[in-house]
């Protein structure tokens, strides 16, 4: 009997064990094997307001921020910015939503653009307004270009930081061997691309074009050829007069010459990169973002022009906004540092010289280093310039299922050459139920 | 034998890309056709990749929280799977019922009211989140009650004439027969935990309580060209404690089968 008294008792403790952990509500501290030395990052020494600042950027660019970061802090004595990466775009958005629902979320954060909108919704983006006429700033300061994902509800709820857009990058040495100029237009292009493919027995040695994997590009062409990815109204797709068809049906007819190499899903913007750098390819769609890694490995002639343009040029932009959470306890220790990265030389203007982003104030464009940067390098102007032409056309609620319907619809045009038009169709079915739930 | 050294090869090769990876200059990570052999291997890929963070913090917690994850495990393993191994008690079958669907659920179902949880209860900011949802493990459970089952009566029985507690049963007859399947636990257990990103990445807001496979997935440009040198790099250094626990686990898993009473 007692043997098996204690027989239930194990076993039972076993299964509920998991949950038991999880509502002890023991300190944590007491018997924890948690390190003893917190760095100083976690705790607030006296008198200094800790903001948590949570973003997405790793590798160089993560050390760039980092960098600004501590400039910040170098240089104010009383706030001390806790600069956090949560991983990935889409990773830190889900940390962000399970944070908030916990009430652990930080102060401010770095949102890809195009999820603003789904915060924005929840009510849980502080506006911003009142305090930048405390600084005695405006949301005019900002390029126009930029700003489609940060006004929602009369609210102004996210600043443009790290931004980004697609642009055409060029191996011109291969053109010039050619004697052919830089396309402006889409036919332009497709004569280009097509009278770089080097075919030796039937197989493609050199393609004309490539693009990574991505809704970004389709996009852009749906809009170059005077078609909106939503209408206006945001409750439809808004490209139904056959631009989505065009677009799509340029793709596949240089795809079958060779004249497009389409590459595969997984790791696309590395393999398309790498190709470009090693003359696999003469033209590329890419952001603007690889501008620096390939000018440094690129043995030839490389420059960067606008996207080519159909009906019209326009190219969707990229990249994260900033963002201050209404929990945040210390919204204006937080501001402190916002506005400092968007007015201080040593803030923003500082991290864009170093990492390539665009310039997201007027007041950086028109600052000298820029200005030098640019002379030096004007192929990050014509990213700059290129922002003239900037459409915001795939913002809503929706967008993050529509991005996954929209990528079935890219890979079964791309990769199993369905039909284009009952594919986009069913796109758009799906897209408009999306929209209107 | 030649095939059975392609499909070696065919393991080992990403392994020997990834060192090899590891030792090149940026330049040699972008060439096409790729560069097998380095021509200068590039130690400070190391230095750049471990100087990118905290680093000695993220390999400390790794350490602290997978060693605590298989303390605890075993300790609740061990003596449950031989409860639903020698007993029969009102509600075993439930009881052990309810093990098996936990093994089926997977983590992503549970993380967020685990998350809310855990944050209700002060502990987000320290290491538990990572460790408590796992002193268990169903797997383990399972697997350890099919072995024990396996264990002639006969040596229990004796044992239990010379009137050894249950507890010394446990100790002295169960685990060291066990040792094969036990090992085997524990070394899965390690290396899962080891390479967790995910739930690490859910759990855990500050540099100070993550671990080794967040610091490096830190390596990954979000946008541009990935430094995939300094990224395998930092990919070397998680592999190595993996293959050092393996070499270890699997003498003692040999050792096992040798000593054990059931061959």
């Amino acid at each position: 009997m007692n043997k098996k008294l204690s027989a239930i008792v194990l076993a039972a403790t076993t299964v509920v064990s998991g949950v038991l952990a999880g509502c002890s509500g023991s300190d944590p501290q007491a018997s924890s094997p948690a390190p003893s030395n917190q760095p100083p990052a976690a705790s607030s020494p006296a008198g200094k307001t800790t903001v948590q600042f949570w973003h997405s950027l790793g590798g160089k660019n993560g050390e760039y921020i980092s960098a600004m970061i501590k400039r910040f802090n170098d240089a104010h004595e009383n706030i001390e910015v806790v600069g956090t990466f949560q991983g990935s775009y889409d990773e830190t958005v889900t940390k962000l939503q399970q944070s908030i629902a916990a009430k652990t979320a930080p102060d401010i954060t770095m949102l890809e653009r195009a999820y603003v909108q789904m915060f924005a919704e929840a009510e849980v983006l502080e506006d911003l307004t009142p305090f930048m006429a405390k600084s005695n700033t405006s949301k005019d300061d900002f390029p126009e270009g930029l700003m489609g994902h940060s006004v929602f509800h009369d609210k102004l709820v996210s600043l443009p930081l790290n931004r980004s857009t697609p642009i055409m990058h060029i191996n011109k040495t291969m053109l010039d061997e050619k004697g052919l100029a830089i396309p402006t237009t889409w036919d332009e292009l497709k004569k280009v691309s097509e009278a770089l493919v080097v075919k030796e027995n039937g197989e493609v040695k050199r393609y004309g074009l490539s693009m990574p994997y991505d809704t970004w590009y389709p996009i852009a062409m749906i809009s170059q050829a005077g078609g909106k990815f939503f209408n206006d109204e945001g409750t439809s797709i808004g490209f139904d007069k056959g631009e989505g068809v065009k677009a799509f049906q340029y793709l596949k007819d240089l795809q079958s010459t060779g004249a497009l190499y389409y590459p595969p899903a997984q790791d696309s913007g590395n393999i398309v990169n790498q190709m470009f750098t090693s003359e696999k390819i003469g033209i590329m769609f890419q952001s603007t973002g690889v501008m620096g890694t390939v000018k440094s490995n690129a043995k030839f002639d490389y420059v960067t022009a606008f996207l080519p343009k159909d009906a019209a040029f326009a190219t969707p932009t990229g990249g994260a906004n900033i963002a201050m959470l209404t929990d945040s306890s210390k919204k204006d220790a937080a501001w402190e540092f916002i506005n400092w990265v968007n007015t201080d030389p040593k803030g923003g203007q500082q991290f864009i010289l170093d990492s390539g982003y665009l310039p997201f104030t007027k007041k950086m464009v028109e600052s000298e280093p820029i200005k030098e940067l640019w002379a030096k390098d004007p192929n990050r102007k014509v990213a700059y310039d290129q922002l003239q032409y900037a459409v915001d056309t795939n913002k809503d609620v929706a967008w993050p299922q529509i991005m996954q319907e929209f990528f079935k619809a890219i890979q079964a045009i791309m990769y199993d050459n369905q039909k284009i038009e009952p594919t986009l169709d069913t796109f758009k079915k799906e897209a408009d139920r999306l929209l209107s739930e | 034998m030649f095939w059975k050294a392609v499909v070696l090869m065919g393991f080992i090769f990403p392994f020997l890309w990834m060192i090899s990876t590891s030792l090149q200059t940026f330049e040699e990570t972008m060439t096409f056709p790729p560069t097998w052999v380095p021509s200068s291997p590039q130690w400070s890929n190391f230095v750049e990749a471990m100087s990118s963070g905290p680093f000695l913090t993220y390999f400390k917690n790794s350490v602290i929280v997978t060693t605590s994850i298989i303390v605890l495990q075993l300790a609740v393993m061990i003596p449950a799977a031989y409860a639903f191994a020698q007993y029969r008690f009102f509600g075993n079958k439930i009881l052990f019922g309810m093990v098996l669907l936990a093994f089926m659920i997977p983590g992503q179902v549970t993380f967020i009211p685990v998350y809310l949880m855990l944050a209700d209860a002060g502990m987000i900011k320290s290491l538990w989140p990572q460790i408590l949802p796992f002193m268990s493990n169903a797997f383990g459970i399972f697997l350890l009650r099919q072995y024990f089952m396996q264990i002639p009566q006969e040596i229990i029985e004796s044992a239990r004439l010379d009137n050894a507690s249950e507890f010394k049963i446990i100790w002295k007859i169960m685990i060291p027969m066990s040792m094969p399947a036990i090992s085997t636990v524990a070394l899965f257990s390690f290396v899962s935990h080891w390479n967790d990103y995910f739930w690490p990445l859910v759990m855990t807001d500050s540099e100070a309580v993550r671990p080794l496979t967040m610091g490096i997935a830190m390596l990954r440009e979000t946008e541009g060209i990935s430094n995939w040198h300094i990224i395998m790099a930092g990919n070397v250094v998680l592999v190595v404690p993996i293959l050092i626990v393996y070499l270890f686990a699997s003498r003692q898993i040999v050792k096992a089968f040798v000593y054990s009473g059931i061959k």
